[in-house]
């Protein structure tokens, strides 16, 4: 309760930020729609020459592209920003400021900053995917819904987990940026249903760095294609990761208490 | 447990690893790590009551920062104890660290594109200060540092000076029992750091709180500290009065004299030691006990055209404490601790 309002005080301060920087708005915006725009157009030529791809129709694939723009969204409004902020703290020795404080420091530093115009894309992600499924003529029912719901959850919580991760990199490794942009580039596989990817890509995107949970799978679960076993291993692998970055971030402050600066 | 701030034997240690220029000595480096032990505080002692300010001394790199974040649970010790408000720091408790404070002159918590108010608003909510206490807090704080227009303007827009005081606003606001002060004036101009070192007192004086303040201006100390503590490299050099510290290595007021004729100075010496001559003015070192006299003596005997009285410029003897030229203080210390 207590973190949900301070939460929102951090989202009001980005939003303030945000208004500072007003002329960023409509450009970043126009951005976002060109990028959604590049992704359908590439999708569709895609498509002009197969009916399905890895067993997905056009249309349903619209579902992971909006998902995939939505998470993108997600990447860019909450994420992004705050492993920026993170990295640049240690830097300078600020961290202390959020160390000092009687809240969670995890907490503190990694929801901080928000960007709030990528909203943009987010509402995007929304858009494509309601369009989708209105191509589709499809109404998924409530408990469809629910589990679409939960898989969302989990799907924000295993970014969440891997970009806390690259950020806590930061108290040891100077370079993080470059991790960033490697799981930035590996995300943008996250556009395609996994089951176009063989062999061991498949794998080690579904399990070494989980886009399948974040994009296809819960894209699946949105149609009424999920089985009990996908649902679990999302709340195993959410769940888990999530644990691990947290021990992870708790590991490493306390090295940075033994450290130094 | 009668101290708020006891200190027992600290010692902490900083590992560096060493690297070499060069991709050679990268690469060196990246397969045989090698290590070396910065000891930043080396078996320091002391206590601190509820209420007492206390200048923190020593040059740079002394381990004056190091203590600093000890206390406020940012670096475990390396070894000995340390007991805040009966935590310990470390542990970095809720309870304890909504009861203090750490400001750094350095480094700045505020929002940079956002006016203070915003942070303030933060801070607010994650010290959980009620609504009615907030106004009233904050309405003392914009009275004691005159906020006003500050608290709407962009920090990014505000000057050094400005911030500062917007800076211990943001750090008063939970109203802390201890605070931590590394630096607060550093940077700032001499009207400035007067008005901040006012508002510091007026704090203690108002709610008793205890401070703990570094500073390389000693103006700061002088004007707020009866009591300091100083190091250097690590270890503890005296911890006592201050006054007492300055009687002890100064036991003389300097008279700064100014003559029409240039002065004999074979006479001169027999009222004082002459610690600079030159043409027409002369600086003696007075025993302070018989400075009056003295001075009397020397206006009948000597023809004068000004005279002066001067306290000795505490710089010049924190600078010779600092170069260790001054023995047998940490006895001193000693004593006047157990007393
Ligand atoms: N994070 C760190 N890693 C390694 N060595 C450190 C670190 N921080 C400080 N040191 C070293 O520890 C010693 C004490 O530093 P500290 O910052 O406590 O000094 P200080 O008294 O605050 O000095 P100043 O007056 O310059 O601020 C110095 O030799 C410094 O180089
Ligand atoms: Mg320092």
């Amino acid at each position: 309760m207590r973190y949900a309002r301070l939460f929102g005080l951090f989202l009001k301060a980005s939003f303030l930020v945000e208004l500072e920087y007003r002329a960023n708005f409509a450009a970043r915006a126009m951005v976002s729609v060109f990028w959604a725009g590049v992704t359908l157009v590439g999708a569709g030529v895609f498509y002009s020459h197969t009916d399905t791809v890895g067993g997905w129709t056009f249309d349903e694939a619209l579902v992971i592209i909006g998902l995939f723009t939505f998470m993108g969204g997600v990447i860019q409004t909450f994420l992004q920003p705050n492993v920026q902020r993170i990295i640049e703290m240690i830097r300078l020795g600020t961290l202390d400021f959020v160390l000092t404080k009687p809240v969670n420091s995890q907490f503190m530093a990694s929801l901080r900053y928000s960007q709030m115009f990528s909203i943009v894309d987010m509402l995007l992600g929304v858009a494509i995917v309601v369009w989708a499924l209105f191509r589709l003529r499809y109404a998924p029912d409530l408990l469809t819904l629910a589990q679409f719901a939960l898989m969302l959850v989990m799907a924000i919580l295993i970014v969440y987990s891997i970009w806390m991760v690259i950020a806590t990199l930061a108290f040891w490794l100077v370079k993080v940026n470059n991790m960033a942009e490697l799981f930035n580039s590996v995300y943008d596989t996250g556009r395609f249903p996994v089951t176009t990817f063989q062999g061991l890509i498949r794998l080690a995107l579904t399990f070494v760095v989980p886009i399948a949970f974040i994009t296809t799978f819960p894209a699946q679960s949105l149609l009424g294609w999920l089985d009990a076993t996908t649902l679990l291993a999302a709340v195993a692998m959410g769940v888990g990761l999530f644990t691990a970055s947290a021990l992870f971030w708790r590991r490493a402050v306390r090295s940075y208490s033994s450290a130094g600066s | 447990m009668a101290h708020q701030i006891e200190v027992d034997r600290l010692s902490k240690h900083y590992q560096v690893h060493e690297k070499e220029p060069g991709l050679m000595g990268s690469l060196r480096a990246f397969f045989a790590r090698k290590y070396r032990v910065v000891k930043a505080v080396e078996g320091v002692s002391f206590n601190i009551d509820a209420g007492e300010m206390v200048g923190f001394l020593g040059p740079n790199g002394a381990g004056k920062t190091t203590t600093l974040k000890v206390l406020s649970g940012l670096l475990y010790p390396t070894s000995g104890r340390v007991n805040v408000l009966g935590f310990i720091p470390h542990q970095r408790q809720n309870e304890y660290l909504k009861q203090f404070t750490l400001v750094m002159g350095q480094k700045q918590q505020l929002m940079w594109d956002l006016p203070p108010m915003e942070t303030f608003l933060v801070n607010r909510a994650i010290y959980e200060v009620p609504k009615g206490d907030f106004a009233a807090i904050l309405k003392e704080l914009d009275d004691l540092l005159e906020l006003g227009p500050l608290l709407k303007k962009q920090v990014r827009k505000l000057s050094l000076g400005e911030r500062m005081k917007c800076e211990l606003a943001a750090a008063l606001l939970h109203r802390p029992k201890v605070l931590f002060l590394d630096e607060p004036t550093i940077g700032l101009d001499v009207t400035m750091q007067a008005r901040i070192r006012d508002f510091i007192a007026e704090y203690n004086r108002r709610h008793g709180a205890t401070v703990i303040l570094t500073s390389h201006y000693m103006a700061d100390v002088t004007a707020l500290c009866e009591r300091i503590i100083v190091i250097d490299r690590g270890r503890l050099l005296y911890d006592g009065n201050f006054r007492a510290l300055i009687e002890r290595v100064a036991p003389y007021k300097v008279l700064k004299l100014q003559f029409e004729r240039p002065p004999d100075l074979a006479a001169l010496a027999q009222f004082g030691t002459v610690a600079r001559a030159d043409g027409l003015t002369a600086v003696l070192h007075v025993p302070r006990a018989h400075a009056t006299d003295m001075a009397a003596r020397l206006l009948s005997q000597v023809e004068v055209d000004d005279i002066n009285f001067e306290e000795p410029a505490v710089e010049d003897i924190i600078r010779q404490v600092f170069a260790g030229q001054v023995d047998g203080l940490l006895s001193e210390t000693g004593m006047a601790r157990a007393s």
